[in-house]
């Protein structure tokens, strides 16, 4: 049963794309829109096709990209949850780096694009900082209220039971930040792949961003539009990544999981 | 033995704390001012503090090029973030009043979370031109997004028990909307708008690198691209000042509008009420 409902509700969703997508293509057909401002659907299904089967150009472009892009990630989420595991441990350290926090979270990431440039050029290091720099933050904010969201029955038992710091950190603190961590990291990882992306905007020769400008700039809209439908793969892809980690590492947050990891365990035993 | 928790942090007061901080920024800035003047950093990679300076004295004093540019990127972002939130607001109370449209909308709406939307930039450039409308409709499209799904999320999860209660006293849906939803989603809602606001700028800068003729991303790359590296940290600078600025604006509007999250603020505000059903009596 489960299964038949589940297709009939795909077919739906299904149906309510093909009946948008069919209004669009129709309306174009008879001329109701400018090819050279919103092409019509089936000319980026075919430019899709060219791109990925035909020719097969987009792949270099796409591997650049995501490998820009999760080079950035790890470097940004490196640093960002050591800090704040730093912070965490020493309310000094804390206090003095909350002025450049906030100084940080409200200058917009993207605004130093052009410094970047002109620090890393015009390769691959100017889109990874850039990555880095606009994916570091969530995991840093999320990690250190996760860290610092302290049950007080917990402490206590800590205590009565006399268990060392790095005891209570790893028993207690860290598994019960994690839902936050990886919330922050779902946020980092599709931040990471728009900086990439912008910063190829900025200036690349290689990427899927630099793709699609130089189709706007040709005016060939379906290119355009093709590689923004490329870029939407990517970011379904990478979030369905973060989406699957989170389910695997973070078990015990929906009762599937906890239900199917401790009958594991049992088995196991 | 000490654990780490949030209430050793709420006991320090700032008062006392200040001096060490402007301590530890100005040792901050004379180191950096020492590693340029003795030419261990090139000045065209990092600036020295006192040019930046000097740069932010004359864009905002004597030159006074930077209220331009700012005023114009202010009024794209703004104007982006309000459109955003107005259509993000729209979509999210349709979803929650309608069931079907709530379905249909889902897939839709998850494709939009992938999709990183301010790509869409070169693509508005290209459509809308070099001037105003193609950042304010990419502002628009980036901001649209934080507004929808906080205001959705917090006008769905409404106490079973409240609303149970609503049901048994007989309130209509507007009733329930207006008493119950609307106020238990306010803190949510107002954190949607500063997203708004936040995601807004990026959607407007992105749109002036990559093609304006005025607008605090022209600034910086123009200075960028002259290679007056002090210009191009003092525009970012001053972007980060007035960012912070609206910042606080708009954390001052939640808190009077949320009043009820504020235990003084609430007090003060239900004794006016009170008074003013008094009065004509």
């Amino acid at each position: 049963m489960k299964i038949v409902s589940g297709i009939v509700s795909f077919l739906k969703y299904a149906l309510s794309f093909i009946i948008v997508l069919g209004t669009w293509e129709l309306y174009a057909a008879y001329g109701g829109l400018n090819e050279l401002f919103l092409p019509r659907p089936s000319k980026i299904g075919l430019k899709l096709y060219d791109m990925f089967i035909e020719t097969g150009m987009i792949y270099y472009h796409f591997f650049v990209t995501l490998l820009e892009m999760a080079i950035g990630f790890l470097i940004g989420v490196t640093i960002g949850v050591s800090l704040a595991v730093a912070a965490a441990f020493s309310p000094r350290f804390r206090r003095y780096i909350a002025p450049y926090a906030v100084v940080f979270n409200v200058t917009p990431g993207i605004a130093v694009l052009p410094l970047i440039i002109a620090w890393f050029g015009f390769g691959w290091s100017s889109k990874i900082a850039l990555a880095t720099l606009v994916c570091f933050f969530p995991p840093f904010i999320n990690t250190l209220t996760g860290l610092l969201k302290s049950d007080d029955e917990a402490i206590e038992l800590f205590q009565t039971l006399g268990a060392t710091q790095s005891q209570y950190f790893w028993k207690q603190q860290l598994p019960n930040a994690l839902p936050e961590i990886f919330a922050g990291l779902k946020l980092a990882i599709t931040t990471a792949l728009l900086g990439t992306i912008v910063a190829q905007f900025g200036s690349a020769s290689e990427g899927v961003g630099i793709l699609m400008q130089r189709f706007a700039f040709r005016l060939d809209m379906a290119g355009s539009f093709a590689s923004l439908v490329t870029m939407s793969i990517m970011g379904l892809m990478v979030f369905t990544l973060a989406e699957f980690l989170d389910r695997h590492i973070v078990f015990w947050r929906n009762l599937d999981g906890l239900e199917r990891v401790s009958r594991q365990r049992a088995k196991k035993g | 033995m000490s654990y780490a928790t949030t209430e050793q942090t709420k006991k320090l007061n700032l008062t006392k704390t200040l001096p060490f901080h402007l301590l530890i920024f100005a040792l901050l800035m004379l180191l950096w001012e020492m590693i340029n003047r003795l030419g261990i950093a090139d000045d065209l990679v990092a600036p020295r503090p006192t040019d930046i300076v000097m740069a932010m004295a004359d864009i905002f004093f004597i030159d006074q090029t930077v209220w331009h540019h700012l005023a114009s990127t202010f009024a794209k972002a703004l104007l982006g973030a309000f459109i955003g939130t107005l259509i993000g607001m729209g979509l999210a109370i349709t979803a929650v009043l309608n069931e079907t449209f709530r379905k249909y909308i889902k897939p839709w709406i998850i494709l939009m979370e992938a999709t990183p939307r301010i790509a869409v930039g070169p693509i508005f450039v290209a459509l809308l031109g070099f001037g105003m409308s193609s950042a304010v409709a990419l502002a628009a499209l980036v901001a649209f997004f934080g507004p929808f799904v906080n205001t959705y999320q917090g006008l769905m999860d409404v106490d079973h028990e409240e609303e149970e209660l609503f049901r048994s006293l007989g309130a209509s849906k507007f009733q329930t909307f207006r008493k119950l939803r609307l106020p238990t989603a306010m803190p949510l809602i107002s954190a949607g708008w500063k997203l708004a606001a936040a995601s807004a700028f990026s959607g407007a800068l992105v749109a002036e690198f990559i093609q304006a003729s005025e607008g605090m991303g022209v600034l910086i790359s123009q200075y960028v691209t002259m290679l007056t590296m002090h210009y191009a940290f003092a525009a970012l600078l001053s972007v980060t000042l007035f960012g912070y600025i609206l910042f606080k604006i708009m954390e001052y509007v939640d808190y009077r509008i949320i009043f009820w999250r504020d235990d003084q603020l609430m007090y003060s505000i239900s004794e006016k009420k009170r008074n003013k059903m008094r009065a004509p009596a």
